[in-house]
């Protein structure tokens, strides 16, 4: 079976208001593709794999249409990918394995989002309806409140404090003041942000303040995806897929106490388990971790043949929409032990001087959240990251990790509710 | 030929959309209206946006969904009778709450449920407290959002909690409460926390500083409903101070 390598991406950034509509934003960053791949010719692509997540965000069903045609790519097969908040990385994997399998030797991913038609508390509650509306969202949650409880019960059992949140928020956001592209510079500027600025953000829901959450954002990301056979001929600096997985896990976060399809699977996570605190019938993953992400996470460390990712992975692109979730997949992902995520950045290690830099493009905290896009972004943060091509993408050195040679992305979905996990090489 | 008791027979008990039909109209799709706006746009880095100029239009969507509880009706037919009820499966015997007419146990092979009456007791399984909200839910501010397990079910079922913000914790015993008006909601019901329970030195709220940065920021909340809905301090704390 052909390797797969991600050769080439195109970005339209993303920020609270974008005025031109989506399929104007796909095609600037499909041009923005074309400019830097300057062997591509349209009529080379085999397969176009749309990735956006919302039909109510813009009144508009089957936009993957609009776009299709509006890039004169509507020939070709195409057709869209939908998982939530995991809908982008979805979308990657299916045209990873679509070359993988042998159908099909170029795609291109094209993934966007038009967030801020609707004001902000009717966005909030076009995303809620993602949770189940029976039986979640009817109490006054939504995805703010669902976090925050999964967040207070990881508290609970394993005692990470208001600080280590304060400190994923300022190591995020700081990171995102060296990204030209990223929605937290272009509202708040290139200065710095402190723990005492992290203090005195408004509390929306505890744990989570403001800035503990994802941005609300328009933008759109292309990325092209090519076989070993053709890779070389549109990038010298080919990004290779090393290995895949994807899990899902139960759509309620509350029914994961008896989650009985994760029962007895991870037996040493489920041992981890403060005797102070009533144990459910299945203590892993609870309502504490994410067995998504590490269904996903062992299926694609065992296809990429990484025996222990804290060593091996050079930097991550997390998909976390709350810094509680990047605290916790430390876990799931398997950096460190469950109930070690707070050690991860107390010592440093996920700052982007330490040994396994986390969220160096700002995340979706602070570069920005289309969701159909940000997989498609911090895909294309990573292919930059391994080309050694952030400083003359940026203009700024400062994020560039030198001679970094695997990296790791995910996707997440719900609260949880489905999960994914690239390895990449260079 | 079908049995001819095997029909559908409907209640008339709901004028909604007769009432509806207004809205319905407001909200079908056309324009309503149009703004000009100058903003940066372009290609490219942050820096290297140009001033557009671009047309606005607005346009609504409405639309009355009429849903079926499925199986589960009887569950939330008993919260308009004041009843709480999970379902049991036979094979495991693992209890759900909310209820689910088919076990998800693989080993029971989607087995039938059966149902029980629950207690109106519970447990707080974790929490959050919600300082801000999604817009049909802000008159409710400030409020506790909780995972509560009720006594004899395996899994835990959202509701809000009626207790001062800074007094929650994981692990708190709690009384099922139904609301007066009933729409065969989860929202029919709420918990409140058994009398006499003390916050454990352990619980993760439990800190002086994160009690005074609460404490600051519910004062944000209360100038935010006074101000947009001249609601009152004194009165939406006597929601819980009872
Ligand atoms: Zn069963």
């Amino acid at each position: 079976m052909s390797k797969v390598a991600v050769v080439g991406g195109g970005i339209f950034r993303g920020d609270r208001f974008r005025y031109e509509n989506a399929e104007e934003g796909v095609a600037i960053a499909f041009r923005d593709l074309l400019d830097d791949t300057p062997e591509l010719d349209p009529q080379d692509i085999d397969f176009v794999m749309m990735s956006y997540f919302s039909d109510h965000l813009n009144q508009q069903l089957c936009m993957g249409w609009i776009i299709q045609d509006y890039i004169g790519l509507h020939r070709k097969p195409g057709y869209r990918v939908e998982s939530g908040g995991s809908t982008p990385l979805d979308a990657i994997i299916n045209a990873y394995y679509l070359i993988k399998s042998g159908y099909y030797d170029l795609i291109l991913v094209p993934g966007w989002e038009w967030m801020s038609e609707v004001d902000t508390a009717t966005t909030n509650e076009f995303i809620a309806s993602a949770s189940d509306t029976d039986w979640d969202f009817t109490v006054g949650g939504y995805y703010n409140g669902y976090y925050a409880c999964l967040e207070t019960r990881h508290m609970q059992l394993y005692g990470e404090t208001i600080e280590d949140l304060g400190r994923i928020a300022v190591k995020n956001h700081n990171n995102a003041t060296h990204n030209p592209y990223s929605q937290w510079r272009s509202e708040h500027g290139t200065g710095y942000v402190t723990l005492e600025d992290y203090y005195n953000d408004r509390i929306v829901a505890w744990p989570y303040r403001r800035m503990n959450c994802a941005l609300i954002s328009e933008g759109a990301c292309c990325l092209l995806l090519a076989s070993e056979k053709v890779a070389k001929k549109y990038s010298d600096t080919p990004m290779w897929f090393e290995g895949v997985g994807l899990g899902t896990d139960s759509m309620r976060p509350g029914d994961r106490l008896a989650d009985w399809a994760y029962y007895g699977m991870y037996p040493e996570d489920e041992k981890i388990y403060p005797s102070t605190v009533k144990k459910p019938k299945t203590p892993y993953p609870d309502m504490a971790n994410f067995g998504s992400l590490r269904e996903g996470a062992v299926t694609a460390y065992k296809e990429a043949n990484i025996q222990n990712p804290a060593k091996e992975i050079d930097l991550a692109e997390i998909f976390a929409p709350y810094d509680g979730v990047e605290l916790t997949l430390y876990e799931d992902l398997k950096f460190c032990k469950r109930g070690e995520g707070k050690t991860m950045i107390r010592e440093g290690i996920v700052e982007r001087t330490g040994e396994l830099p986390c969220q160096v493009s700002g995340g979706l905290t602070s570069f920005a959240h289309p969701v159909g896009a940000t997989s498609l972004m911090q895909s294309l943060f990573l292919y930059w990251q391994l080309a050694g091509k952030i400083p003359e993408k940026f203009g700024d050195s400062t994020l560039q990790i030198s001679d970094a040679e695997k990296a790791l992305t995910t996707g997440h979905g719900g609260t949880g509710c489905q999960g994914g996990v690239i390895v990449y090489s260079r | 030929m079908a049995d001819e008791k095997i029909k559908i027979v409907k209640d008339e008990s709901t004028s909604i959309y007769k009432e509806w039909e207004t809205w319905a109209r407001k909200g079908n799709f056309r324009v309503e209206g149009y703004q000009f706006i100058k903003g940066p746009c372009g290609p490219g880095k942050i820096e290297d946006a140009k001033m557009g100029e671009f047309m606005l239009v607005n346009r609504p969507h409405g639309a009355l969904y009429t849903h079926s509880y499925g199986l589960v009706s009887k569950f939330f037919k008993g919260l308009i009778e004041k009843t709480l009820y999970g379902t049991r499966c036979p094979v495991c015997g693992t209890t759900y709450c909310p209820p689910r007419m088919h076990c998800w146990n693989p080993t029971c092979k989607v087995a039938e449920t059966e149902w029980v009456e629950l207690p109106l007791k519970g447990e707080v399984h974790t929490f959050s407290v919600m300082l801000f909200s999604a817009d049909a839910f802000l008159e409710m501010l400030p409020f506790v959002l909780a995972y509560v397990q009720i006594e004899g079910s395996d899994t835990t079922v959202p509701m809000q909690v009626i207790t001062a913000p800074t007094e929650v914790f994981v692990g708190q015993k709690v009384e099922i409460k139904f609301r007066d008006k009933r729409m065969g909601e989860l929202m029919d019901m709420y918990a409140v926390p058994i009398k006499g329970q003390k916050v454990p030195e352990d619980s993760c709220l439990n800190n002086p500083e994160y009690l005074k940065d609460m404490e600051r920021d519910l004062q944000g909340t209360y100038a935010y409903l006074e101000k947009r809905f001249g609601m009152k301090k004194e009165d939406i704390e006597k929601r819980w101070k009872r």
